[in-house]
């Protein structure tokens, strides 16, 4: 599979800006303006798509197979108009989740299947629940828990903690059996 | 398997005539009759926590109030809570300098990612934490719902010690009649002859009530906060209703009152028919095991009836309907349809000669101990079937057999094609394959319902190889005996659509 798109005509082909130490399997799906930080692991076959403007992915976050991060154009908006997505440090985007919104803070978990869409802005420690959907307008605060079929919601005390030993192993296992990403910086 | 069989789509009227799904219904070998769960009597056969699958004998479960002394449940969203170790470094009291590791235990719920120390309960030192750990708070009702229950007790006693005494006359004599077997007790007797066992003296009673004293009204209630008008309510520290009727004793208001509670237990429970008292199903004890010891699901035994295929329903319109019948049992079955009607006349035919049968049966019967004491078994009078029928059916004449063959689990596996002489006219059956035949029929939806479901309803006769080899039958024949059975059959068809003309 293609690293980066040829569809896209308009955008610069090298503009993925990979981050030294990051993991980035050749098999995940990366389009469009992306910056991935330091200490990011990118799944094989996840799937980030910058389409109405760049993304900036931060640092120590995982990106579970079949996540998706896409950047998307709100209907009916100008396509010239850029909309920057912005991703905070140690974040978790775990299987088949899908992340529609332009901000994240730190230490938030997205867990299997839930869904964060367009407008809905993520502050810092959250966690979405598995097949947990947020699609309206607002922003949720620190430690919100989303859970249940009902996604009922409470405050947390505590963030949930950073997959520092995660990343540590993902980090020495996956190399040995996938073909990675080189790290690039956005000015080469 | 569930999409298949636990839809309302096919529903079986239970010989209580409730309307179930296949699935939900039992077969008593005995009776030979299809049992849904309102006819028959559910046993606990034992209490376990389906945790840590530790089986609790009843009274201890009883004298625990039906929960896990070691399990919890998120006072939150009510899923069970799991332990989880921490390291925690503590100063260490001799020498302020040195700082000792120590191993620390507290609950998590992994699915709302509640935890013990959200509510600020210390971190436990054991991994098998106890709620004693956790000073419970707010006990102090627990004392006054004892004096009421061991109130409500004595009023209870009072009762029937008067009632008794009015019955005493037809009871006395009962009594009499078994004082002078040995060994028999008065106590004894009692409980034999399915009595309470004996009260204490009335006077005694009185005593006791008397002692009671009764809740007074207060006129002095505790004060609403100043602020509770003006200060804004955060609604994610109120405890929803749920959260609330799962800690009766406390009811917390605010999310802060939430303390994880004692995980319910879980029971095993055995079927048994009421007529004959026999077990339909009884699962084995061991709480880690989801076999049975006896599971007669009618699933295994009557022929299951789907819909394979199904032409537009437009009222007044024949239209053609395939369903497939599927014989589970080991032995051949023969098939035949009547009407409902039909069915309901040799329904009721059937009673009649069974009510005869074991009326002689208990007038022979010399009158025994074991007769009185076993419970007289009440059979109910079957409740009519409460559904409106949207549609005819046309059914195959009645002399029309249809032969299923027996299921055979590695017919799957088996392609060589064998064909099975059958004779079956092609009009009616047009395919088989193993124990599954698929029959056509035709439907006449009503007119003028357009836009409703189309209900038809029929019954079938098959063939039931009985091998249990009752005394009677031992004694005449031993030879498995084969019985005709009827069972009446519900379905729906879907909408009826409007008719084009």
């Amino acid at each position: 599979m293609s690293s980066i798109s040829s569809h896209h005509d308009a955008k610069p082909k090298h503009d993925l800006k990979i981050a030294l130490h990051a993991i980035v399997c050749h098999e995940s799906k990366l389009r469009g303006d992306i910056t991935i930080g330091a200490h990011t692991i990118v799944h094989p076959r996840a799937t980030i798509i910058a389409e109405a403007g760049p993304i900036i992915i931060g640092e120590s976050n995982i990106i579970e197979e079949q996540a998706h991060i896409i950047n998307r154009l709100p209907p009916g908006a100008d396509p010239s108009s850029q909309i920057v997505m912005e991703i905070g440090n140690g974040n978790v985007f775990e299987v088949d989740c899908l992340f529609e919104s332009t901000k994240m803070g730190d230490q938030n978990v997205l867990e299997v299947k839930s869904h964060v869409g367009r407008e809905v802005e993520i502050k810092s420690g959250c966690i979405i629940g598995a097949a947990c959907k947020l699609t309206g307008k607002e922003v949720l605060p620190e430690n919100t828990v989303v859970y249940g079929r009902n996604c009922a919601r409470r405050i947390a005390m505590d963030k949930p903690p950073i997959q520092t030993l995660q990343i540590e192993f993902l980090t020495k296992t996956l190399v040995n059996y996938h073909h990675l990403k080189k790290p690039r910086s956005a000015n080469s | 398997m569930a999409y298949l069989v636990r839809n309302d789509i096919v529903q079986y009227a239970c010989t209580c005539g409730q309307l179930r799904p296949i699935s939900f219904l039992y077969f008593c070998r005995h009776c030979l009759k299809l049992r849904c769960g309102f006819c028959v009597c559910h046993e606990v056969e034992s209490h376990y926590c389906s945790n840590c699958l530790e089986i609790l004998p009843s009274a201890e479960a009883r004298l625990k109030k039906n929960r896990c002394q070691a399990c919890f449940d998120c006072p939150n969203c009510l899923n069970t809570l799991a332990v989880r170790g921490t390291t925690v470094s503590v100063r260490d009291p001799d020498d302020p300098g040195k700082v000792n590791s120590q191993k620390k235990y507290y609950h998590a719920c992994f699915f709302c990612r509640w935890t013990t120390r959200d509510v600020g309960l210390p971190d436990q030192a054991v991994q098998t934490v106890s709620a004693n750990g956790w000073a419970q708070k707010n006990t102090s009702n627990v004392q006054r719902i004892t004096v009421l229950l061991e109130h409500a007790k004595l009023l209870g006693m009072l009762e029937r010690h008067e009632r008794e005494q009015r019955e005493k006359k037809f009871t006395a004599r009962f009594r009499r009649n078994f004082t002078h077997l040995p060994g028999l007790t008065a106590a004894h007797v009692r409980k034999r002859a399915g009595l309470p066992p004996e009260l204490p003296a009335p006077s005694t009673i009185k005593v006791n009530l008397a002692e009671f004293q009764p809740a007074v009204a207060k006129e002095t209630v505790p004060e609403l906060p100043t602020d509770i008008f003006t200060k804004e309510l955060d609604i994610g520290t109120v405890t929803t209703l749920t959260q609330r009727f799962a800690q009766p004793e406390t009811q917390p208001d605010s999310i802060e009152g939430l303390l994880p509670s004692y995980k319910h237990l879980s029971t095993k429970q055995s079927q048994r028919c009421r007529e004959c008292e026999h077990n339909v199903s009884k699962p084995e004890l061991n709480p880690a095991s989801i076999k049975f010891k006896i599971q007669q699901a009618a699933y295994f035994y009557v022929p299951e009836v789907r819909i394979v295929t199904l032409e537009p329903l437009i009222g007044g319109k024949p239209s053609e309907v395939v369903i497939v019948f599927i014989n589970p049992s080991q032995h051949p079955t023969t098939l035949s349809f009547i009407t409902l009607q039909e069915a309901e006349e040799e329904i009721k035919q059937h009673q009649t000669e069974g009510t005869t049968d074991t009326a002689v049966q208990q007038g022979e019967a010399p009158l025994s101990l074991s007769s009185l004491t076993k419970p007289v078994t009440v059979v109910e009078e079957p409740r009519p079937i409460d559904i409106s029928m949207t549609g005819e059916v046309q059914l195959p004449a009645a002399d029309v057999e249809i032969v299923l063959p027996p299921k055979d689990d590695a017919a799957e596996y088996d392609d060589s094609g064998e064909i099975q002489q059958f004779h079956d006219d092609p009009k009616i059956v047009i395919h088989r394959r193993a124990n599954k035949a698929s029959l056509r029929f035709t439907v006449v939806p009503k007119t003028d319902i357009a836009g409703e479901n189309c209900v038809i309803g029929f019954a079938f006769r098959y063939t039931y190889v009985n091998r249990i080899s009752t005394p009677a039958i031992a004694t005449s024949e031993q030879k498995p005996q084969k019985v005709q059975l009827c069972t009446r059959i519900f379905m729906n068809c879907g909408k009826i659509l409007e008719g084009t003309q």
